[in-house]
């Protein structure tokens, strides 16, 4: 792995914490995700996994705390300004533009992504091409976007994202559901994207994968990060596995 | 589109546009009332059909619209054209200044704020003295149906030429983000909020400029006939009976609508209105996207298409 | 300070009443997502129902008002088991637009068969007052008002405490949890709808007694309803007491001290300051 020093970290998260009505979702959480790493995340169900990939796309505020991407504070900016800047995520309850076409549902993304994102819709459908080329889906692009099946709304969902020429990529569980090679297959699309220079985090429960992809694990329980650092070494950390497997006798 | 429905429309446009020489007078009449209702429709699909939020607050932009012409032209003795330029800023005015806190509310909790603003707006305007308070106005006579007819028809060519603009423009293309998922577009970039409004008053202006047409034609209004709220609800039903969404639905649902309206008025008076009502109860049941859907779909699925809606929606 | 006190009564006592009429609605759009919005019509025919119960058959408005509530009922089971039923799954919209179509057909109906002039009706007592002190209570309007009253804390306890009502309240959280308790749930939607609609009529024949009906109230009283519904929040009937009452009271008190043509200004002018500051109401749970 690449030593990062002197570059300032895609995005850096400090202290940051967000509450329901009674419910501490994300508690005092920090951590960086550098230029062009693959972060992973993982953590058991109800850990905050989500509602933090929603605290950094803007769709959700936080409680306490701040958030910066490429050193400049975002934590005030709402959701589509953060888009503007290069932020883009996936989301795990997909959410295609049922009505459209995929190739639009992609060519929303071209529209509006990054720097504001192209003003032409011609030239918006083609980069949408591009993406769809790119996560495989491309004999799907006339279809309307709600008769895809699970597995390709995954990769819709990615190269919705991908339009967006984003800096920052939050993926929220893109291979669930998948089989063992369309998983493999995921990996590939995530690790080309990150040599484009793309920071990723992702979120997975798919341990394997996420080992695989990842140059960096981050675990979160309950709304807290209990572990940070090399995958092998957090995996056979000790809290890690109690947090999976639950305590067992002392 | 393909070149033939581009000759067809066009062949209709002319044969539109020439009804006032050829025919009578009462045909030319509803001509008008029609046109305006399809521009109605046509605008409520801005803001209805294509960025998902259904508005009752449209017939409040119509009433704008008409009250902007009537106290120009009889208060400050300006000319028509003047009037329909100050609808069109109060119009805009509304849209920006009470769309902004009403569009944050989702679904039916729009429509209803909507629906109360417009009661508000009936009682407010009926105790304006410039407005007339509640006898309201009587404007300057014009007796020309066919410059009314052909003003209508061209608002009615720009209103549709502009959602036919939203099909293939960035804009149109965030609304329709909008409607389908509106956190989903908001994430990818979209300014929401910024977004719509200003499909809000877009879709305002095509409904004060028809109201200002209307109230100028009939030479009077109240505030209870210009801000009646079952013209917004006539306006909704014919754009979504037509096909909300799509750029002729509207249009067709305005004339087909008001045709079988006319004809029923003609004939069985009374039944009229209950026709209506049965029409709109069967519609909703069987084709809830409209005619534009049933006509895409029909030819795949046949007469399942019916039953296909019926079986998606029931319990 | 008299007059004052002479508002406030008629405000409360107006209140009570707005309170049973937006009940029906709150609980239709409440428990099965329909927004209803015949539901003006449906207070108007309880009202004629009671109407024709009194001048044909000499039944007092009040004593009769069960027998309007429970034909409203089936009328409203009726309805929802053999049409509403059929679009429940659909957009929230659509229930809009279908519930407007009823409206039309209910309103032609009605002047089909009464024709448009109003009626009233006129028990005996329905003229005469009590003093309470410096203010002056109409009889009918204190019994209309008691009824409302009734009936909104009556729901209330159905909806908490009885097999029924928490079958009904489930359902408002998700239709396999009404299944649990044993009911079947077209049945069960009938029957909440037959409850809104039943609670409409009830409200059709207290009104009767205080105010004209015509063939065409039913709009504005729509309106009305929806407001307080708004107001008063969608979950609780008691919410729905309250927002009666206030809207009652914001009334009096404009059309006494602003002028008699500003009472609606003042309804719906809350409803929408309600709607974007608050809108779950004053009695609902915050978002």
């Amino acid at each position: 792995m690449s030593a990062v020093l002197e570059t300032t970290p895609a995005l850096e998260i400090t202290n940051v914490t967000r509450r329901f009505a009674g419910l501490v979702a994300v508690n005092n959480v920090s951590f960086t995700l550098n230029k062009g790493e693959i972060l992973g995340v993982i953590g058991p169900n109800g850990a905050g996994k989500t509602t933090l990939v929603s605290l950094i796309s803007g769709t959700l505020a936080p409680s306490a705390g701040d958030i910066a991407f490429e050193g400049r504070t975002i934590t005030k900016l709402p959701a589509y300004q953060r888009a503007r800047l290069g932020i883009g995520r996936t989301f795990q309850i997909m959410r295609p533009f049922p009505g459209l076409s995929v190739l639009d549902n992609v060519a929303v993304g071209a529209l509006f992504g990054h720097g504001g994102g192209e003003s032409d819709l011609a030239r918006a459908r083609e980069l949408a091409r591009a993406q769809l080329d790119f996560v495989g889906l491309a004999k799907f692009a006339d279809q309307r976007a709600d008769e895809l099946g699970g597995p390709s709304r995954k990769r819709l969902e990615l190269a919705k994202a991908l339009a967006m020429q984003p800096k920052v990529l939050l993926c929220d569980e893109v291979m669930a559901g998948l089989n063992l090679v369309e998983i493999d297959e995921v990996i590939e699309v995530l690790k080309r994207v990150r040599e484009r220079g793309i920071s990723i985090f992702v979120i997975e429960h798919v341990i394997k994968a996420i080992k695989s992809l990842s140059d960096r694990l981050l675990v979160l329980h309950h709304g807290e990060k209990i572990a940070d650092g090399d995958p092998d070494a957090v995996l056979s950390d000790v809290r890690v596995v109690e947090a999976y497997l639950g305590r067992r006798r002392a | 589109m393909k070149r033939l429905h581009w000759i067809l429309l066009a062949a209709g446009l002319i044969v539109l546009a020439a009804v006032p020489w050829f025919g009578s007078d009462v045909l030319v009449q509803f001509g008008i009332n029609a046109l305006l209702l399809a521009v109605l429709a046509q605008g409520w699909n801005i803001i209805g059909g294509y960025t998902g939020y259904a508005s009752f607050g449209n017939s409040v932009f119509y009433g704008l619209g008409s009250y902007g012409v009537a106290i120009a032209m009889v208060q400050w003795e300006l000319p028509f054209a003047v009037g329909m330029a100050f609808g069109v800023v109060l119009a805009v005015a509304f849209a920006f200044l009470l769309g902004l806190p009403v569009l944050r509310l989702k679904g039916h909790y729009f429509a209803i704020a909507t629906l109360a603003l417009a009661q508000v707006m009936i009682a407010i305007v009926s105790n304006l003295s410039i407005a007339g308070q509640n006898i309201g106005l009587v404007l300057p006579p014009l007796n020309d149906d066919r410059l009314f007819y052909e003003l209508s028809l061209a608002l009615l060519v720009a209103a549709t030429a502009t959602v036919f603009w939203l099909t293939r423009s960035r804009f149109g293309f965030g609304l329709f983000a909008i409607r389908e998922n509106e956190e989903g577009a908001a994430v990818m970039g979209v300014n929401t909020t910024l977004y719509k409004v200003l499909a809000f008053a877009l879709s305002g202006v095509f409904s004060a400029l028809a109201g200002g047409i209307h109230a100028y034609w009939i030479t009077f209004l109240d505030p209870a006939s210009a801000f009646d709220i079952s013209l917004n609800v006539k306006m909704i039903i014919m754009a979504v009976f037509g096909g909300p969404g799509t750029v002729l639905g509207p249009v067709l649902g305005a004339f087909v609508l008001s045709s079988v309206s006319e004809l029923l008025s003609s004939e069985i008076t009374s039944f009229a209105g209950l026709f209506f009502g049965l029409v709109v109860v069967v519609a909703v049941i069987f084709m809830p996207r409209g005619v534009a859907d049933l006509m895409r779909r029909f030819r795949r699925t046949g007469w399942r298409y019916f039953v296909e809606n019926l079986k998606a929606h029931r319990i | 300070m008299d007059l004052l006190a002479q508002i406030l009564v008629n405000g409360v006592l107006l209140g009570g009443l707005y309170a049973v009429m937006a009940l029906g609605l709150a609980l239709i759009w409440g428990v099965l997502n329909i927004v209803n919005l015949a539901h003006g019509a449906f207070i108007m025919l309880g009202g004629y129902l009671s109407w024709h119960l009194y001048n044909y058959l000499g039944i007092d408005p009040f004593l009769g008002l069960p027998i309007t509530a429970v034909v409203m009922f089936g009328l409203g089971y009726v309805l929802q088991r053999g049409m509403l039923n059929l679009i429940v799954r659909a957009p929230m919209f659509n229930t809009l637009l279908i519930t407007f179509g009823l409206e039309v057909v209910l309103t032609y109906l009605a002047q089909l068969a009464f024709s448009a002039d109003f009626r009233t009706i006129n028990p005996s007592y329905a003229g005469s007052s009590i003093a309470l002190g410096p203010v002056v209570v109409p009889v009918a309007r204190l019994m209309a008002f008691g009824v409302a009253v009734a009936l909104t804390v009556g729901m209330w306890l159905f909806l908490l405490h009885s097999r029924l009502g928490r079958a009904i309240r489930a359902t408002a959280q998700n239709l396999v949890a009404a299944r649990l308790y044993g009911v079947e749930p077209r049945h069960l939607y009938a029957i909440t709808f037959g409850i809104g609609i039943g609670l409409a009529g009830a409200a059709g024949g207290l009104y009767g007694t205080v105010s004209q009906i015509d063939p065409y109230i039913g709009a504005t009283l729509t309106a009305k309803s929806f407001a307080i519904a708004i107001i008063g929040g969608l979950d609780n009937p008691l919410g729905v007491l309250v927002g009666g009452l206030v809207l009652g009271i914001i009334e009096s008190l404009t059309v006494l001290y602003v002028g008699a043509t500003f009472g609606d200004v003042a309804s719906f002018g809350v409803l929408v300051l309600v709607l974007i500051f608050r809108p779950s109401g004053l009695l609902g749970k915050t978002a």
